[in-house]
């Protein structure tokens, strides 16, 4: 028998019963609308956390102060304060071309700024030339300010773009002034202090991560920071390292441990009085979560598209038992039984294989709608073409795995019975 | 071929059985001996009734004819292949290619019109390019090339009956084998079923046809009678009756036999 014989009989008889196919083939659309919809949703939120990780600036390895130990509790003691602008240039002239751009971050806390009449809350950060390189960010109008500013604790600010609008509007924000300002005491007590930087740059607007602006923050040299905001000198929160790419990563993190173990004269890494993190290590810790997170919304898929399986194999064995004289005659004027298996297999791939492209659809159409939900508006809702193959692929593989034992079943009936079957 | 030496010279039976038996065994220890022993030689172009009461084994008989079941023991050779021993698939493919199906109740599929069921046996055998042609050919041959695409609930029994008889043709088969074609018809239906299979016959098909109706079977040339699971008579008739004729004189074929 010609698979295009098998084909058409198969729709005949699917066209045949139309409303029992469709309510069979419902199973399966809404099984795999369900595996399309809800790995959507679960590719949407896993790129959207990884594309938050990589906001922070991408290849990034940072190194922070490690809680020394207490009384032989390791961990238990306070952050160590030895972590130096020299240890972030010493990276910077040892590794030279091998990485991309290196930093140093002291958080200076909020403050209350005013400018122009206006004023307003924000995060200051001291940090230093190379920021932008490290963090993937540009500057938007003026310039970030520079390694001399550094050295010479420049009372001079980058701002963010939403500081930039709070505090001068639509007004050009560069080569103005702004006061940052700090109240001791109370009542009549209170005395303010009040510092001056001039705005050298204003950054693009990054967005938020993780519900937090990035565009609304203060950044000044690191040294003015530790020297004038602050007072902690000579001390960072954090060095920031950019790779030259993402197979650097693991050999620049070994670079950087190395170095920075040879400058405070530790031997032992295990005794480091910092930790290095790799980005990279985030990222797939992560993804691992956003991974578990995406199987099992499809694992909830995938128990419908089960139960749209057994429908399909239900539904065929009730149709071999009414077509049994049908095989009969069939197996009379000579179909063999791979004849009648492959017609009734077909049969069911069709229904499911049918019913698998109607998901499909249907799965796209849920993720449009679901696209239009406001909360889920930031979530890029993923159709990728390999979930749309294995879903095809595993509701063809449903029709072949249910009409199997019904099709083997058709086929091994005696011509003899069957034909008497009434 | 080792059988040749025992059968005359002048042509090979179409149909040579030799010592066939089958019994069927219901439930635990309960045997039926449907065929004890059955000897038969059909020739080209003879057209023989096979008649008997119930249980004398002729239904037995018919399947193992028709390669719907296999003999327990004996030789069946068809148009010089031999039968007996066959598997599932070799069977299916004899009765595709060597055996034309006509039963008491049509067996037409309800959803394929008259030209689909008609194709039916060359969609398991033979060309697709021809399909079509040979379909309508075969149904203008039984007269119904005007009602090639109705639907089996759409004709008449006996319309039903000649789209069967022209499946049966189709894949010009050894044989055509006739269980009971007309039991189901009224006297005229059943005598137009009869002066096909004439006509056909004096074409020179072979026609082995079922029949517990002496009127039916005396439209035949020769009557094999069962009883108990052997052949118990075996008579040429010596004028068969012609159906056509009856047709013309207003007379149905089954008088007596039918109502």
């Amino acid at each position: 028998m010609k698979i295009y014989d098998s084909f058409r009989s198969a729709l005949q008889s699917l066209v045949s019963n139309k409303l029992r196919s469709a309510l069979t083939m419902l199973g399966v659309i809404i099984g795999v609308s369900s595996v399309i919809a809800m790995v959507a949703v679960g590719n949407g939120a896993s790129a959207q956390v990884q594309s938050a990780i990589l906001s922070l600036g991408s290849n990034i390895i940072t190194v922070t102060p490690a809680n020394l130990s207490d009384q032989g509790l390791k961990g238990a003691g306070a952050q160590s304060q030895n972590l130096t602008e020299a240890d972030m240039r010493a990276l910077q002239d040892q590794l030279g071309d091998s990485i991309k751009a290196t930093e140093a971050e002291q958080g200076a806390g909020r403050w209350q700024v005013t400018a122009a009449g206006n004023n307003w809350n924000t995060q200051v950060t001291g940090v230093t030339e190379e920021y932008p390189l490290v963090r993937d960010w540009t500057v938007g109008a003026g310039e970030f300010f520079t390694q001399s500013d550094v050295t010479i604790n420049a009372q001079v600010a980058v701002i963010g773009s939403t500081t930039a609008t709070n505090l001068f509007g639509d007004a050009d924000a560069v080569g103005q002034t702004i006061q940052l300002r700090q109240v001791f005491g109370n009542g009549q007590n209170a005395r303010a202090r009040i510092i001056n930087f001039k705005v050298v740059g204003v950054l693009d607007t990054k967005g938020s991560t993780f519900g937090f602006s990035r565009d609304d923050q203060i950044l000044v040299p690191l040294t003015t920071a530790q020297k004038v905001l602050t007072g902690r000198r000579d001390v960072v929160n954090s060095i920031v390292v950019k790779a030259v790419d993402s197979e650097a990563m693991t050999e620049t993190t070994n670079d950087v441990t190395g170095i920075l173990l040879a400058r405070h004269k530790i031997t032992d890494p295990a005794s480091a009085d910092f930790t290095v993190t790799n980005q990279n290590d985030t990222l797939a810790a992560l993804s691992s979560v956003t991974g578990t997170f995406t199987l099992l919304l499809g694992a909830i898929g995938g128990i419908s598209l089960l139960v749209g399986g057994i429908g399909i194999m239900n539904i065929m064995l009730v149709t071999v038992n009414e077509r049994t004289r049908e095989i009969g005659i069939r197996k009379a004027v000579g179909a063999r039984r791979q004849d009648i298996a492959v017609q009734f297999l077909i049969e069911s791939v069709a229904l499911t294989g049918l019913g698998g492209v109607l998901g499909i659809l249907l799965g796209w159409s849920i993720t449009q709608a679901v696209g239009r939900i406001p909360q889920a508006a930031q979530l890029n809702l993923l159709i990728t073409p390999g979930t749309v193959i294995i879903a095809v692929g595993v509701s063809v593989a449903i029709g072949i795995v249910f009409g199997l034992y019904p099709a083997m079943r058709a086929a091994r009936l005696h011509p003899i019975q069957a034909l008497r079957y009434e | 071929m080792t059988i040749a030496g025992r059968l005359p010279p002048a042509a090979q039976p179409v149909l040579h059985l030799r010592g066939i038996t089958k019994t069927y065994h219901m439930g635990a220890d309960i045997e039926v001996k449907a065929l004890r022993g059955v000897d038969l030689d059909v020739y080209p172009g003879e057209f023989v009734a096979i008649m008997g009461p119930s249980g004398s084994g002729k239904s037995t008989l018919m399947n193992i004819l028709g390669a719907l079941d296999a003999p327990d023991a004996g030789t069946y050779v068809l148009a010089g292949e031999t039968v007996g021993k066959l598997n599932d698939d070799q069977l299916a493919a004899i009765r595709n290619k060597r055996i034309g199906f006509v039963f008491q109740t049509y067996n037409l599929l309800p959803r394929l019109n008259a030209i689909e069921n008609v194709e039916l046996p060359l969609i398991y055998g033979g060309d697709r390019h021809e399909r079509r042609q040979r379909a309508i050919g075969a149904l203008e041959q039984v007269g119904l090339g005007d009602r090639i695409t109705h639907k089996p609930s759409e004709l008449s029994g006996g319309q039903q009956q000649r789209v069967a008889i022209a499946r049966a043709l189709l894949n010009d088969p050894a044989m055509i084998l006739a269980d009971e074609p007309t039991g189901n018809l009224d006297s005229r239906s059943s005598a137009e079923i009869l002066s096909i299979f004439q006509r056909l016959n004096e074409q020179g098909k072979t026609v082995i046809m079922v029949t517990h109706e002496p009127d039916v079977a005396a439209h035949t040339k020769r009557i094999v009678r069962m009883r108990d699971g052997v052949v118990a008579h075996d008579d040429r008739v010596a004028n068969p009756r012609r159906a056509e004729e009856e047709i013309a004189a207003g007379i149905g074929a089954g008088e007596g036999g039918e109502e």
